[in-house]
């Protein structure tokens, strides 16, 4: 049998070292297209399912970035596998839903902790355990946005299953629904934070999200006209959240 | 407005960083350490002392020992006007590879009490405040004093693994030693939720003679009175940053 394939990933593809320490991982498969373009120079390493991984180089600090595709379930599988190739800093790059009536679309928020409105982590370990955010990774997501001029907010947000339970289709009243979190402070909903940081911080290495309101749930407008310009300011988030924690040594262990 | 029904204080009785101890004796240890102090109220065990230190009025409440306890200390020091609010505690690490005594910079909590499931969904997350972690471990690092930072196990049942239970007190840890959690104690997942729900700012610091696997083991009381005096000394260096956070210098 091939050594090779004994260790590559089963899901992502990839081999002991073919990422870099710090790794960003957007839903979107389509997104690491616009992080290989941003980045000095980024190769595609590997491409499978949802799963597609570009590993390169920014003003000398090596970065990669892998989609993990929509929801918990391939997160799970994504963040595993990341950790097993030698990842330490995984890093949710993705856009959401904000909550907060003062939010508007194209704001960014940098996430503390999740609401584990999820249910794959549950197979790992009860609900009493808490989805937190590292706070190096908190830390240096700041300190990126705040290098680059750009707001930000800080704080709890809410990951959960099922995108469009909450939409007009589904039982009830969604805003309803949603208005307990909104109550408790929460900024926004989204898909995958909570499972990476359960995941992660169960197996010792750092997690975070840094997410781009694209659709303000209890705001003004339900479309953002500079979508596109937002995200590519998301992803320059990233690659200097990741400079950062070059910076603060946060690659080396 | 009239006196909190079991703090006995009014708006003004405290500063804005309240130090939360749950040994009622350990307000006055507490208090030893401000520039100045006086005995503001003294009810069940609820004891507050309120001073100044470094030219910011800081106090100490005691809580007793619980969620149940700290939740009503939280809700009725929050109603007085404290906005960061600090337990300073003890507890029984669960990881050998932690030092003996050591000292915890709590960043979250397993919600394994039930005070907390009473006010909240079960999925919110217990998760200390940003800003009383990172200034806690900037005042550790200035002060020279070593610290660790993970989870508590926050839970009801000092005595959980008696023989009421049938169950030894590790094999009740077992999911939480496995996951990493670090010491168990009882108020951290109270102070974090109630903390971020009423928009305040709620931090842990915990001191611990030694870890369950090893009861024979232990830091002696001296060694604990210096780890206490060393996480007492944290959390006034805190409150002087998270002062001037807000207020400037």
């Amino acid at each position: 049998m091939n050594k090779e394939a004994v260790h590559r990933q089963h899901h992502i593809d990839l081999l002991p070292g073919e990422t870099a320490p710090t790794v960003l991982v957007p839903g979107d498969p389509g997104r690491v297209a616009l992080f290989a373009e941003m980045m000095d120079d980024a190769k595609k390493i590997a491409q499978k399912r949802e799963y597609v991984t570009y590993t390169g180089t920014k003003d000398g600090v090596p970065i990669s970035c892998t989609s993990s595709g929509i929801g918990p379930s391939p997160t799970a599988i994504g963040v595993e596998e990341l950790i097993r190739v030698g990842a330490k800093n995984i890093i949710r790059m993705g856009t959401c839903g904000s909550l907060q009536p003062h939010m508007k679309a194209g704001d960014i928020i940098i996430a503390t902790a999740a609401v584990r409105g999820e249910r794959c982590t549950e197979e790992f370990i009860s609900i009493d355990y808490p989805a937190i955010a590292d706070y190096r990774i908190v830390r240096a997501s700041i300190d990126a946005c705040e290098r680059l001029g750009l707001a930000y907010h800080l704080g709890i947000v809410r990951t959960h299953d099922a995108f469009y339970l909450e939409s007009p289709w589904a039982f009830g009243d969604y805003k309803t629904r949603l208005q307990k979190w909104v109550d408790l402070g929460v900024l926004a909903v989204e898909n995958e934070s909570a499972t990476m940081f359960v995941i992660a911080s169960m197996q010792g290495v750092r997690a975070g999200t840094i997410l781009l309101s694209s659709d303000p749930i209890f705001g003004e407008s339900e479309n953002d006209p500079k979508l596109e310009e937002h995200k590519r300011d998301l992803v320059r988030v990233g690659i200097e959240t990741a400079k950062v924690l070059h910076e603060m040594g946060m690659d080396k262990e | 407005m009239e006196k909190q029904h079991h703090i006995q204080l009014v708006p003004g009785d405290t500063g804005e960083t309240v130090f939360l101890p749950g040994d009622v004796s350990r307000a006055k240890v507490i208090a030893e350490h401000f520039d100045s102090y006086d005995k503001v109220a003294s009810n069940r065990q609820y004891n507050t002392f309120t001073g100044m230190y470094k030219g910011v009025k800081v106090s100490t409440t005691s809580t007793g020992i619980g969620g149940a306890a700290a939740a009503i200390a939280m809700e009725e020091l929050i109603k007085v006007g404290a906005k960061n609010l600090i337990r300073i505690g003890t507890g029984g690490m669960m990881q050998t590879w932690l030092p003996r005594p050591g000292i915890l910079v709590i960043t979250g909590a397993v919600r394994g009490d039930g005070t907390t499931r009473e006010y909240f969904p079960p999925e919110f997350p217990a998760v200390a405040d940003f800003f009383v972690v990172e200034n806690m471990l900037k005042s550790a690092q200035e002060l020279g004093i070593e610290v660790h930072t993970g989870y508590e196990w926050s839970h009801d049942a000092f005595y959980a693994g008696s023989v009421f239970s049938n169950l030894d007190i590790l094999e009740i840890e077992k999911p939480w030693i496995d996951a990493g959690v670090l010491i168990a104690s009882q108020e951290a997942s109270t102070i974090f939720t109630i903390a971020t729900a009423r928009k305040v700012r709620g931090g842990v610091i915990l001191c611990s003679a030694g870890c369950h696997q090893y009861p024979d083991k232990m830091a002696t009381p001296e060694e604990m009175v210096t780890a206490i005096s060393n996480a007492t000394k944290i959390g006034l260096e805190t409150a002087v940053k998270l002062h001037e956070m807000d207020h400037g210098r």
